[in-house]
């Protein structure tokens, strides 16, 4: 009986789960902007994350001119964070979770700091391009 | 059937047409005339809370029918879903009108099934023998919440995807299996086109057979056992079956139809005058926009687990999300095990400490969402 149960039930458990990841396994990605095009737009909008092997990825510039990269996932249920150049944060419109410039949480509910990634850059001085590529 | 077996039966009311008695005779409809004879509502101060039973059904059979047509558009991939929910409401006739009784429908029906289990719990239908009346009747209010869980993805617009993402991660926190439940709901790490097909297998083909089965159960309980009388009512007149009371058919049924009537005049004239917004189309990999927020029946929940602190009284193991995800799994199962809890039920006595919970939680739930939908 138990023989014949699994032998209904495992292949459709296996089934519901979910199938092998997709992703690239990339450890290191060319981000979509250069240095010079890292910067707010007319709107004052800062540019969004982009695919880093399947996660957001966040890239900022901290008031001193430094080029930094996170993971973009809330640490607390998993929203996308975003900067706040003119506050000098980063922060997640979900639950008004707060991050200072170097991940680390400060307010609000999340419980962990942002994963840091590194930051490379290559090229000619002002026109950059920006390699993400995960601490080993 | 013979003519005689047919005059055994209740007759008040019964079509007398020959016509009538070759379809009654043949589909063995007496039995269901008996059966819907027998059934009384009691008169006394608070009939009207048997109104909500009755119009949650008229509700869902609403949801059925927009449901059904908006299943004939609606396409569950990344690429086209939030294509096709713009065309149903652009490009084809009425598609507007049609999708947003569907959504407001479906957030009245939640207020009703909120409505319906907090008077059932104040009448304390739950007594001997209506345990299991009361426990598939909140079954069905979780079955519900999850088609509004999982209706709100489909159209794949921002405010949906980030919802999606907040919802699953609160079943992440569950210990031990949260993160296999968490893949198993998302079908993956992260929220994507595989999430966006079981979302839609879920809201058009479990959760309806899953409603189905509990709802045919829950309404042969409230048939076997008749509807209850309050304690309050049967004291007032000496007991139980001294309460007045009018039969169901076509009494009741009569003025069901009348707040069916209404409610969908309400639904028409919500979905002219305030019709459902779409939004912005998803961006899986941008930021969670400003004002997020999910349904107005879970705002509760998201308000709670926005103000609880990173780590609760300090501890470093103690998560917010942890705690508060917890909490409200267990109030889930409170309120589904009242039955069993209220030991006094039996006795007639009053239940302070219930009562007590249910207050905190009414006025917890109250001002949770008030101050979600203000801040």
């Amino acid at each position: 009986m138990a023989a014949m149960l699994a032998a209904i039930f495992y292949p459709v458990v296996r089934f519901l789960w979910p199938r092998a990841t997709t992703s690239s396994g990339a450890s290191e990605v060319a981000a979509p902007y250069t240095v010079a095009q890292l910067k707010a737009d007319a709107e004052g909008k800062w540019p969004p994350p982009f695919n880093f092997d399947g996660k957001p990825c966040l890239l900022i510039r901290t008031p001193e001119g430094e080029i930094k990269a996170f993971n973009a996932i809330c640490t607390h249920l998993d929203c996308t964070v975003e900067y706040r150049p003119e506050r000098h944060d980063i922060f997640c419109n979900c639950h008004n979770g707060v991050y200072d410039l170097n991940g680390r949480n400060v307010s609000g509910p999340p419980p962990r700091p942002l994963e840091v990634y590194k930051v490379t850059l290559r090229g000619k001085p002002g026109q950059e391009e920006i390699l993400v590529s995960r601490n080993a | 059937m013979s003519p005689e077996t047919l005059d055994n039966t209740s007759d008040r009311g019964r079509p007398r047409s020959p016509l009538a008695a070759f379809f009654f005779e043949r589909l063995g409809l007496d039995d269901l005339w008996a059966l819907a004879a027998k059934k009384r509502v009691p008169i006394h101060g608070t009939t009207a809370f048997y109104f909500l039973g009755g119009m949650a059904l008229f509700l869902f059979a609403i949801q059925v029918v927009t449901g059904t047509l908006l299943s004939l558009y609606y396409k569950p991939s990344p690429d086209q879903a939030f294509e096709s929910v713009r065309a149903i409401m652009t490009e084809v006739d009425f598609g507007w009108l049609i999708r947003s009784i569907h959504t407001w429908s479906a957030n009245l029906l939640i207020g009703i099934l909120f409505l319906h289990v907090l008077t059932t719990y104040v009448m304390r239908a739950y007594r001997r023998p209506r345990e299991f009346t009361w426990m598939t009747g909140v079954g069905l209010l979780v079955l519900f919440l999850a088609f509004g869980f999982s209706g709100y993805l489909l159209p794949w617009n921002q405010l949906a995807f980030f919802a999606t993402r907040v919802g699953t991660g609160i079943v992440g926190v569950v210990p031990l299996v949260g993160r296999d439940l968490l893949l198993l709901a998302r079908s993956g790490e992260n929220v994507t086109g595989d999430t966006l097909a079981r979302f839609y297998a879920l809201h058009v083909v479990i959760l309806p057979l899953a409603t189905l089965a509990v709802l045919v159960v829950h309404l042969f309980l409230v048939q076997k056992h008749g509807i209850s009388v309050p304690e309050r009512a049967a004291k007032k007149c000496g007991g139980a079956d001294r309460v007045p009371s009018m039969p169901f058919f076509p009494h009741f049924l009569l003025r069901d139809m009348v707040g069916w009537y209404v409610a969908l005049g309400l639904l028409a004239a919500l979905a002219a005058l305030f019709p459902w917004e779409l939004g912005e189309k998803a961006a899986p990999f941008g930021s969670a926009p400003e004002g997020i927020r999910p349904e107005w029946y879970f705002l509760f929940m998201f308000q709670s687990l926005k103000k609880l602190p990173a780590h609760v009284f300090g501890i470093p193991w103690l998560e917010g999300e942890t705690v508060g995800g917890l909490f409200f799994g267990l109030c889930g199962l409170i309120v589904f095990l009242v039955p069993l809890l209220d030991l006094r039920a039996a006795q007639g006595r009053s239940r302070p400490i219930l009562n007590v919970l249910a207050a905190i939680a009414v006025i917890g739930f109250v001002v949770m969402t008030a101050w979600g939908l203000l801040e």
